[in-house]
């Protein structure tokens, strides 16, 4: 190879330039910024390039209503893969390159969560929401700093039994990928089962994508079992099991939990696989976007997305996955300008004892009603069943808080 | 000057930097090192503890693939023993003064990092070349799967990780990152110069000619089951170190990042910078590190941050990377330190021939 | 008891997959002497090509409107009444897809043939005459220049691609217990052998079969005796692109499409390691047995168990058989 010394100078001088840019942008002019990670690529990509034009339009939304105390913000949006230490890279990276003028971030799995968690300490401490329900994370005294924007994996777990408690069920399996996402809520459902009488006649792990469909169906078939909770998954597997389960005929009622309720992809799976998914039931802690009549903020985002998103199928509709993004975000901003109004520095601090203090919170659409934070977590959710036919999710029991 | 290098004894002639030309290169290169905390960002520090960690693995598998000629591709596996075993011997010793902890946990760190090494290496007296090579695959993915087993996990904490302690070396607790580049560029230095002087022993000699034709090295007299194992474990007890860093400098562990990748990413960058040279893992591991981070920042700024583009990053780097290994393999197989030989010896050389 | 023949026909039936992915890896071997560690991911551009030609052109507007859903009158006559997961509905249902199967199949199977034609002329080629350990690490590289290219190509989305043959539920009674079986993992299961069996004929028999064997046996004497070792080469990485791109469609339809299924090819090489590596019949009583294995650990241990299950079993097998079950013993001259 040849590779001639003027070649090599050229490299190394670009490559400094590369490393020495981020102390250029450090001296930047006064504005906030918030970071995130989303899983633009890997085995969650569908989820996470749905929720990536959430983050252009809150900062829209949000600058347009006067930004924080009339100080703009920015979002630097990145993609981590679901890998968690790419999150944790992306979130070091945006905190030396922005140092204080990053108040809040947005991260993208429980993994990541917990592993950024114990990296939240004094300077380096910042805000931190996530697209995970996580039940450790519901914790202010391990895990000041970081919240959830609904209910934990644990406590849909406990809405999804005491459901099938009353619908006179009594043999339940679980099936759940192998991740921390999929193992979450295991034991607390193993507890709950026992508490409501409900016996769980088969737990079954999974590969979060690729798994091998014919041999957990059959397993899920001898079990016996009238109900069958699939949590740990996102666009994957849950509806190929649902689908086979099916094809057996297998009488089985199907629970999912807030990542496997997409409108979207129940959409798709009735369009190319036929209408297997009737009677599909799922613990939802928001509103769906099209339940929007008496909900101002939703009409604002639809409004919006109306005319950021005009042309493409975000035009009239928010996903779940979104709208839990959202809900994060309008969180966070809820304390951040707290904090700033109260004349104080958005440190995370302060920022998250405004967070913890939130209740009676109308959000004017994601709940119904009024929410606290309690535990750095909103407990409430509702039970919805899909049917095929009207393609929609549509509200099986009322609104159950924890 | 060609004439520059004259040497007068012996002496002269064993010298590690035995010319004026390596000497300037490597002074200046620790100079550098020096200096850079001072002046760079926090971000750059970030990369360079990464790369320092990296770059100590990457020399145990030169032990092992550079100079003993035993493929392995499972030597991730060696790193997330070190690192395991880091938490789990400073939660087990919890009652010694947190001074003196890292001394006592680090090299048991170690040595139950060799020990497994021996372990995996024992195939090795049997099969060779790519036997070997799957053989080690297998070994790592087992080490993986043990490890987010819940019958470990109040050791291990399962597939969710666990927390690590801060380091505390006599009272100097280590508990920013500039200060965890101290301790790692120390060590990344300590154990190159090992390295390279392990092959000016007995030992190291007796790798080499186990690469270079292991039967013939057989009826020289070398015991191959003595070296071979010996081998694994060096380099293994490389990667266990490595894993004791890693583990010092995240706040916390997942088995995830001890995957494929991870072992793929030792041997690209063995090979890329070159194998069975001492600069050669320097050299792999600066490019095998810098150039994702290189295309992250060139296609956000050509795209402006736009995030519909955000998502072709990923894929890029990825196929940079395997680029990048074949590349290598079809043009440069010694690796980039053929290629800074060659400009050396130019320089040395020169107004001489050149080549 | 009933369990038990349940398991070992699960295991039998990915074993038949199993062993249609090795028939690959053996043929690259033989030919060329490198392994190809790569060769899951030449499956996953199978699975994506199938699901380019049977899904989404199909679903072009451009497209005939026949090629996505085929129904002459008398069979939505026949389907009327019939519910959505009969026997014979099943049947009617896979009827409807056959022009875009079809077109799957052919589409994936050529298109991967080009892939590996590709592969073979721009990365083994040049490489002829080199170490083993260059020509392995070669392929280790192809690993991510494969999986990156294929995210960059196709966006993972998770889709439905249409069932190889008609997936008929069948469940009958053994020993008191229910047997569940999907009528087309059956079909893939004979065509999965019915594949192996004709390659292991072929090589066996046929004049291009023999030019294999005997690189296999001497490139340079092969070569003298007048046979063009490099087109064997390229007819070897030919031959396991486009196993592979069948295999792929196969597991597609079973699993879902994504990513991962490159990871398949980290245990089929396990399973072809522990066969020996130039044996076809080592391999298959090897991924026969495997395939049995991990339903059995699936059955008894659960899922994550299985996952390692062909890891184990080739460390267990080659401490005590270095050249696998079958594989021919290496003379080493010095």
């Amino acid at each position: 190879m040849t590779f001639n010394r003027r070649e090599f100078l050229a490299t190394g001088a670009a490559a400094t330039a590369a490393i020495g840019t981020p102390m250029i942008l450090k001296a930047q002019a006064k504005e906030y910024v918030l970071g995130a990670s989303l899983p633009l690529t890997g085995p969650f990509a569908t989820a996470g390039q749905l929720v990536a034009p959430a983050f252009s339009l809150a900062q829209k939304l949000f600058n347009d209503e006067g930004g924080i105390a009339g100080i703009p913000i920015r979002f630097v949006t990145e993609d981590s893969g679901y890998v968690p230490q790419n999150t944790l890279a992306n979130y070091q990276r945006v905190l030396a390159t922005e140092g204080n003028s990053l108040v809040a971030y947005f991260s993208d799995s429980t993994g990541a969560m917990k592993l950024i968690a114990p990296e939240l300490k004094g300077d380096n401490a910042r805000l931190m929401g996530s697209t995970s329900f996580a039940s450790e994370l519901a914790d202010p005294a391990t895990h000041p700093y970081q919240y959830l924007s609904g209910p934990t994996y644990q406590d849909q777990f406990d809405i999804l039994m005491q459901n099938i408690k009353l619908a006179g069920g009594s043999k339940i399996a679980i099936i759940y990928s192998n991740t921390e996402f999929g193992r979450d809520p295991l034991e607390h459902g193993r507890a709950k089962a026992a508490e409501l009488g409900l016996e769980i006649v088969l737990e079954e792990t999974t590969k979060p994508q690729g798994a091998d469909i014919p041999t957990h169906v059959t397993k899920l078939a001898q079990s016996g079992a009238e109900h069958c909770i699939l949590h740990g998954y996102v666009t994957g597997v849950w509806p190929q099991l649902i689908g086979g389960a099916r094809q057996f005929g297998l009488p089985v009622q199907f629970h999912g939990t807030f990542w496997g309720m997409e409108k979207l992809i129940a959409d798709r799976i009735t369009a190319e696989a036929g209408p297997f998914l009737a009677g599909y039931q799922g613990v939802m802690p928001y509103r769906y976007f099209y339940d929007r009549d008496d909900a101002p903020r939703y009409q604002q985002y639809a409004a919006l997305s109306k005319a950021m998103f005009a042309g493409t199928p975000l035009e009239n509709y928010m996903s779940t996955w979104a709208l839990q993004a959202m809900c994060g975000l309008e969180l966070a901003m809820k304390a951040l300008r707290a904090t700033a109004e109260a004349g104080n520095e958005l440190t995370a601090d302060n920022v998250a004892e405004n967070l913890s203090g939130i209740s009676d919170w109308d959000s004017g659409g994601f709940f119904g009603g009024p929410v606290s934070m309690t535990n750095n977590k909103i407990g409430t959710g509702r039970v919805y069943e899909y049917s095929p036919e009207t393609k929609l999710f549509t509200p099986s029991s009322d609104w159950l808080s924890t | 000057m060609i004439n520059g290098n004259l040497k007068a004894d012996y002496s002269a002639d064993e010298r590690i930097l035995n010319n004026r030309n390596k000497q300037f290169f490597v002074y200046g290169s620790m100079f550098f090192l020096t200096l850079f905390p001072v002046f760079a960002d926090d971000y750059a520090v970030l990369m360079a503890c990464k790369m320092g960690i990296l770059l100590i693995a990457v020399i145990g598998v030169n032990v092992l693939t550079g100079y003993t000629g035993l493929i392995s591709l499972g030597h991730g596996a060696f790193i997330a023993i070190g690192a395991y075993s880091t938490v789990i011997f400073s939660n087990l010793f919890d009652g010694l003064p947190t001074g003196i902890l890292p001394f006592v946990v680090v090299p048991l760190a170690i040595s139950v990092s060799a020990i497994i090494g021996i372990i995996v290496g024992l195939p090795s007296l049997r099969v060779k070349g790519l036997y070997l090579a799957v053989a080690t695959l297998a070994a790592s993915f087992i080490v993986k799967f043990l490890i987010e087993q819940d019958l470990f996990s109040p050791w291990t904490g399962g597939i969710v990780g666990i927390d690590t302690p801060v380091p505390n070396i006599l009272g100097w607790e280590l508990d920013t990152k500039r200060e965890m580049y101290v301790l790692i560029t120390v060590l990344a230095i300590c154990t190159m110069l090992a390295a390279q002087n392990l092959f000016r022993t007995r030992v190291g000699r007796a790798f080499i000619a186990i690469r270079d034709r292991d039967y013939s090295a057989e009826i020289l007299g070398i015991s191959l089951l003595r070296y071979k194992l010996m081998s694994f474990a060096i380099s293994a007890g490389y990667c266990g170190l490595s894993g004791a860093l890693g583990a010092y400098f995240y706040a916390r562990i997942l088995p995830d990042q001890f995957g494929l990748n991870l072992s793929l990413e030792l041997v690209a960058a063995l090979i890329v910078g070159g194998m069975g040279r001492t600069l050669g893992p320097f050299f792999g591991v600066i490019i095998i590190m810098l150039v994702p981070e290189l295309i992250k920042i060139s296609m956000s700024s050509a795209t402006g941050g736009s995030l519909d583009w955000a998502r072709y990053t990923a894929p890029v780097q990825e196929i940079v990377f395997g680029l990048l290994l074949v590349f290598f393999l079809l043009k440069e197989p010694l690796g980039i330190n053929q290629i800074t030989d060659r400009m050396l010896r130019a320089i040395n050389r020169w107004p001489f021939a050149r080549g | 008891m009933g369990q038990f023949t349940q398991f070992a026909i699960n295991g039998l039936m990915s074993g038949a997959i199993y062993a249609l992915i090795a028939v690959g890896i053996v043929s690259v071997y033989k030919a060329t002497k490198v392994v190809n560690f790569a060769h899951g991911y030449l499956i996953m551009f199978g699975a994506y090509f199938y699901f380019t030609f049977a899904v989404i052109i199909p679903g072009q507007e451009w497209a005939p409107e026949w090629l996505a859903s085929w129904k002459p009158s008398w069979m939505l006559e026949m389907r009327k009444g019939l519910g959505m997961f009969s026997p014979l509905g099943a049947v009617l249902d896979w009827m409807a897809n056959i022009p875009r199967i079809l077109l799957g199949l052919v589409g994936a199977v050529s298109c991967n043939a080009i892939l590996g034609r590709v592969v073979e002329r721009t990365l083994m080629r040049p490489l002829m005459g080199q170490s083993v350990f260059a020509m392995i690490m070669v392929t280790v590289g192809l690993i991510s220049i494969l999986s990156g290219s294929a995210s960059l190509i196709w966006t993972a989305d998770a889709a439905f691609v249409p069932h190889i043959a008609p997936n008929t539920p069948i469940r009958f009674e053994l020993f008191g217990t229910m047997i569940f079986l999907f009528g087309a993992d059956i079909v893939n299961m004979l065509i999965a052998l019915l594949i192996f069996g004709g390659i292991v004929t072929m090589v066996k028999f046929t004049k291009a079969g023999i030019a294999i064997r005997a690189t296999a046996e001497d490139q340079s004497t092969a070569y003298s005796m007048g046979i063009s070792v490099p087109k064997v080469f390229s007819n070897a990485w030919v031959l396991a692109s486009t196993t592979g791109a069948v295999a792929g469609a196969i597991l597609a339809t079973r699993n879902g499409i994504s990513p991962s299924l490159g990871l398949f090819g980290f245990s089929v090489l396990a399973i072809v390691l522990m066969g020996g590596l130039d044996s076809y019949v080592g391999c298959f009583i090897a991924a026969m047995s495997v395939g049995v294995l991990e339903a059995m650990t699936q059955w008894k241990m659960g899922g994550e168990w299985a996952a390692i299950v062909p890891y184990v079993a080739v460390l267990v097998v080659i401490i005590f058989r270095p050249h696998g079950l079958m594989g021919q013993k290496e003379v080493e001259r010095i």
